[in-house]
């Protein structure tokens, strides 16, 4: 998990855009696709399904109203005068022309009044019968046939019977059995209670046919009548049969619906049984039809939710684009940037936060710009400086020729005294010009000290006295130029000229620890505790401080000579080569001063080739 | 944008094949069944109208109806004048008309008085054809009958061959029906044509009713003492003049020849009473009318125009159902078995 986030991390992040919003569009819509169809498919079954049962009462009643009518028929045969002394007295009445016309016109009158009938009969118990479109196939008494039974049985109460087979009556017009269904109902003598004789009315099944046909249940539903056998009275053709066991699961309910399989095919049954004819209605529904319903509804989520991705892909491509390609042009530019090419325009069109990224980037690099140009600047002016002090070594120049010429005459007038002088101040301010080089070999720093200390010497004859002691080792070495005269000075005026008597310098220089050391010793007056102290912390104090650099002689403002010698020296040896170097102070009063100078082993000039030193001070 | 393209095909391919498993094949499963020969709709009504709508005759001819019904899987209705009566039939068929039927079969009453109300039901473009009695000067598109005529002729034939070619006659018919009429003519002018010997001595209105038929039956047989033959254009009369002769014992010795065959004339014919009837094709009646209006009604006739423009008739003017004669020998394969 963890190593696949990582992973994705290394995505660009125009393809984890792309993802995120598809994520953020496509799973909301199939989720509310999916709900969408979910609802429908359920609200649909639920509502055809309730549909559909009232449509099959609805069925179930007219069918009732059928029968109704049917059986109010059936009471006013009974209850006509004629038929009842047909009933009473049998066939002989019909010899007689008027009343059998009557009887003829009488039941004519239903089949011009309903079309529906077929035919009507009156049977009387000894099996003579009366109809107008009706008649007995054979001799067989019509008393015997089961119809007959079943109306004794039902004792005055209306019978149906569908599909009345293996009759021995038939109408005129060739109805077959399976055309018609059977009304049958007893008409009782109401005193006795006995049988007197059977009303037959038969229906032609064209009527329900086309009631139930009427009623379409989708596509390739359809409805059919049933007995309360089960029997099948009506049932649509181009139908599979439908298996009639079934039956027990609507005996236990007058209305309601259940889920059968016929044919591998699952059916929605729903059914509405009636009290009045004990038939049920059924509606066979075949699941695809609601299926297809919901199917072409579906089709239509589905449809939708394809635009939708589309739409998502297009969106979450530009979206992601839009956001992901300023980035990328902010990156290359970066990158550019990073390979040196300042100069790269961005266009900073934009205000979002891309683009104040770019504005920011856009200024650094302009900050970045100008302070690389103060530092030319700086650089340029610093060299000016150096060159304009260059110039300003050139003009000592004069000043030695002069005295070289000064030194000549004086030798020529045989003043030797003076013309060593000469030749020492001379050779003072050459070393101190060095040609502008800031080191120097050590000889020419020692002669250069010589020079000094010769002159001094000159001016304090009984009381200066020097020595000067350099290790072999030392003398290829390069120092900075210059320090040791201020040190010299130091001794002289605040230490030497102080004392009684006469007084020794002894300058000593040597290699210790890796680092070159110059002692300049003295036996002069010495310094205070706490003017040591003082001196100590000014020294230490005048260290590096930072980028104030060189530029400020702002030293110990007292006007203290010694500190300004001593600082000047410090500050230089430090400023080039660190803290570990520099001027550290002995003194004890009244017993003399000693100056260690901590200088940096220099094997050549001007350069840094101290590795040895530092080792060896690393090592230390 | 090749990547958002080929993302784009693939969500398109997917939504096809999803469709495609979805819906196209699906659908081709559930179009097996059905669809045999002609079908209709239930929702269309075809609606025969006739009169006397009681009488035993129409119960065949409804029988072909309801079976092409049936069959084209259409729903029809029956409707008619109860009475004999011409105003009576004329506004049940204005009421048939209002309610737009996909067809209409009549048998007019009348050949001339229900001419304007068949007018209306083609004018709005309603199919109407004629069966069993004609309506010669209407609209209607087709008549489907006996050839009435023809059917006078068979019988004069056949009461030529009972007499031997001679005789008083009496015919018993309904003089204002179209049908009838033809019967008659066809009857009286073979008659007169080729049986020189026999005479029709009397022409009479028997109302299509059996107690009026015997009243004037008697009436007849007593006028006319030399009365031989009796021919009867319809049913009811038929049975009516059977009456008669039982009553007046006239059996055999005056031959009748009756129409159609309800029970009451099979019967008679069996049990000798009536010397013949002529049988119509009532059943191929109704159904072929239904036939004829169905196929007008979607339009599976050339040409297709309903309307009467050029004067050509979409369907067959007139179909001959035919006749046969019934007598004692062969009227057993009249009853239904």
């Amino acid at each position: 998990m963890f190593s696949k986030w990582l992973q994705m991390n290394n995505w660009p992040i125009r393809d984890k855009l792309i993802i995120h919003f598809l994520l953020i569009s496509i799973i909301p819509s199939l989720c509310i696709t999916l709900f969408i169809s979910w609802t429908i498919s359920n609200i649909l079954e639920k509502q055809s399904n309730t549909h559909l049962i009232q449509l099959i009462g609805n069925v179930s009643k007219s069918l009732d109203a059928q029968a109704g009518s049917i059986q109010n028929i059936s009471y006013f045969i009974s209850m006509n005068q004629d038929v009842q002394r047909f009933l009473d007295e049998g066939a002989e009445l019909l010899q007689e022309d008027q009343e059998r016309y009557r009887l003829h016109s009488f039941l004519q009158g239903f089949s011009t009044l309903y079309s529906e009938i077929a035919g009507i009969a009156v049977v009387r118990f000894d099996g003579q019968y009366l109809s107008n479109d009706m008649y007995a196939r054979s001799e067989r008494n019509l008393t015997e046939e089961y119809w007959y039974h079943e109306a004794i049985a039902a004792r005055g109460i209306y019978k149906m019977i569908g599909h009345p087979e293996n009759r021995n009556i038939t109408t005129h017009v060739n109805y077959k059995d399976s055309e018609i269904v059977s009304v049958v109902r007893a008409i009782q003598d109401p005193e006795t209670g006995n049988t007197k004789g059977v009303v037959l009315i038969d229906l032609k099944l064209r009527v329900i046919a086309e009631m139930l046909n009427d009623v379409k249940l989708g596509k390739n539903g359809y409805l059919l009548v049933v007995d309360e056998k089960g029997d099948p009275i009506y049932e649509p053709p181009h139908t599979y049969s439908f298996v009639p066991s079934h039956h027990e699961e609507w005996k236990k309910q007058t209305s309601g619906s259940f889920n059968l399989e016929v044919n591998q095919e699952n059916h929605h049954i729903l059914y509405h049984t009636s009290t009045f004819t004990n038939w049920t209605t059924v509606g066979v529904f075949p699941m695809r039809d609601t299926l297809q319903a919901i199917k072409d509804t579906n089709k239509y989520l589905v449809l939708f939710f394809f635009l939708l991705c589309v739409i998502g892909m297009t969106a979450s491509v530009y979206l992601s684009t839009s956001i992901s390609k300023p980035i990328a042009r902010l990156a290359s530019m970066m990158r550019k940037v990073e390979e040196g090419n300042m100069n790269i325009p961005f266009l900073a069109d934009r205000k979002d936060e891309v683009g104040m990224l770019g504005n920011s980037f856009q200024k650094m690099i302009l900050q970045i710009k100008r302070l690389l140009k103060q530092v030319e600047e700086e650089q340029y002016k610093k060299r000016e400086a150096e060159l304009r002090s260059l110039q300003a070594h050139i003009q000592p120049h004069f000043l030695y020729n002069t005295l070289d010429t000064i030194q000549w005459l004086t030798r020529k007038e045989g003043a030797h005294e003076a013309t060593e002088m000469v030749g020492a101040l001379s050779k003072l301010f050459r070393i101190g010009l060095s040609k502008g080089n800031e080191v120097i070999p050590l000889v020419d720093e020692i002669d250069h000290i010589k020079s000094y200390l010769f002159i001094q010497k000159t001016r304090y004859k009984e009381k200066l006295n020097y020595t000067i002691d350099v290790d072999d080792t030392c003398l290829r070495l390069y120092v900075m130029k210059i320090i040791l005269q201020p040190i010299v000075e130091n001794a002289i005026y605040h230490g030497i000229k102080e004392r009684r008597g006469m007084g020794n310098i002894h300058i000593q220089v040597k290699k210790s620890h890796g680092f070159l050391k110059i002692m300049i010793e003295d036996d002069g007056k010495g310094i205070t505790e706490e003017r040591l102290l003082s001196l100590r912390k000014s020294l230490e104090s005048s260290t590096i401080d930072d980028n104030t650099v060189i530029s400020t002689p702002k030293l110990s403002k007292g006007g203290e000579f010694v500190g300004y010698g001593l600082r000047n020296v410090q500050e230089r040896i430090r400023l080039s080569y660190g803290d570990l170097y520099g001027i550290s102070i002995e003194s004890s009063l009244n017993k003399g001063t000693i100056v260690t100078i901590t200088h940096p082993i220099l094997n050549q000039r001007g350069s840094e080739q101290i590795e040895g030193s530092i080792e060896g001070h690393i090592s230390r | 944008m090749k990547k958002l393209l080929s993302l784009y095909l693939v969500v398109i391919l997917v939504a096809f094949t999803f469709f495609y498993i979805m819906f196209i094949k699906g659908d081709e499963s559930s179009q097996i069944e059905r669809e045999i020969g002609l079908q209709g709709s239930i929702d269309e009504k075809y609606v025969m109208v006739n009169f006397l709508t009681g009488i035993d005759y129409w119960k065949n001819v409804l029988k072909g109806f309801e079976d092409a019904a049936a069959l084209l899987g259409v729903s029809i209705e029956y409707k008619g004048s109860t009475q004999y009566d011409v105003q009576e039939q004329i506004i049940v068929l204005e009421q048939v008309i209002a309610r737009k039927p996909a067809g209409i079969a009549i048998s007019s009453m009348d050949p001339e008085a229900l001419n304007e109300a068949i007018n209306k039901a083609v004018d709005a473009g309603i199919p109407v054809v004629m069966f069993d009695a004609d309506a010669p000067n209407s609209k209607a598109y087709s008549y489907i009958g006996t050839n009435n005529f023809e059917a006078g002729v068979t019988a004069a034939h056949k009461m030529a061959q009972l007499l031997n070619g001679n005789g008083e006659i009496a015919i018993i018919t309904l003089p204002n029906q179209h049908n009838h009429k033809e019967r008659t003519e066809g009857f009286v002018t073979t008659v007169k044509e080729q049986y020189k010997q026999m005479s029709i001595i009397a022409i009479g209105d028997g109302k299509g009713d059996l107690w009026t038929s015997e009243q004037l039956t008697l009436q007849y047989i007593e006028q006319y003492p030399n009365l031989k033959g009796v021919f009867v254009t319809e049913a009811n009369g038929g049975i009516g003049v059977g009456h008669a002769l039982i009553s007046e014992q006239k059996v055999g010795e005056l031959k009748v020849i009756g129409f159609d065959t309800d029970k009451g004339t099979l019967d008679m014919v069996k049990s000798g009473v009536l010397s013949a009837t002529i049988v119509q094709g009532t059943w191929n009646m109704g159904y072929w009318s239904l036939m004829h209006l169905f196929h007008l009604n979607h339009q599976l006739v050339e040409p297709i125009s309903i309307q009467d423009s050029t004067g050509v008739s979409p369907l067959p003017t007139y179909v001959d159902t035919g006749v046969s004669v019934v007598t004692q020998e062969n009227v057993e394969h009249f009853y239904i078995k």
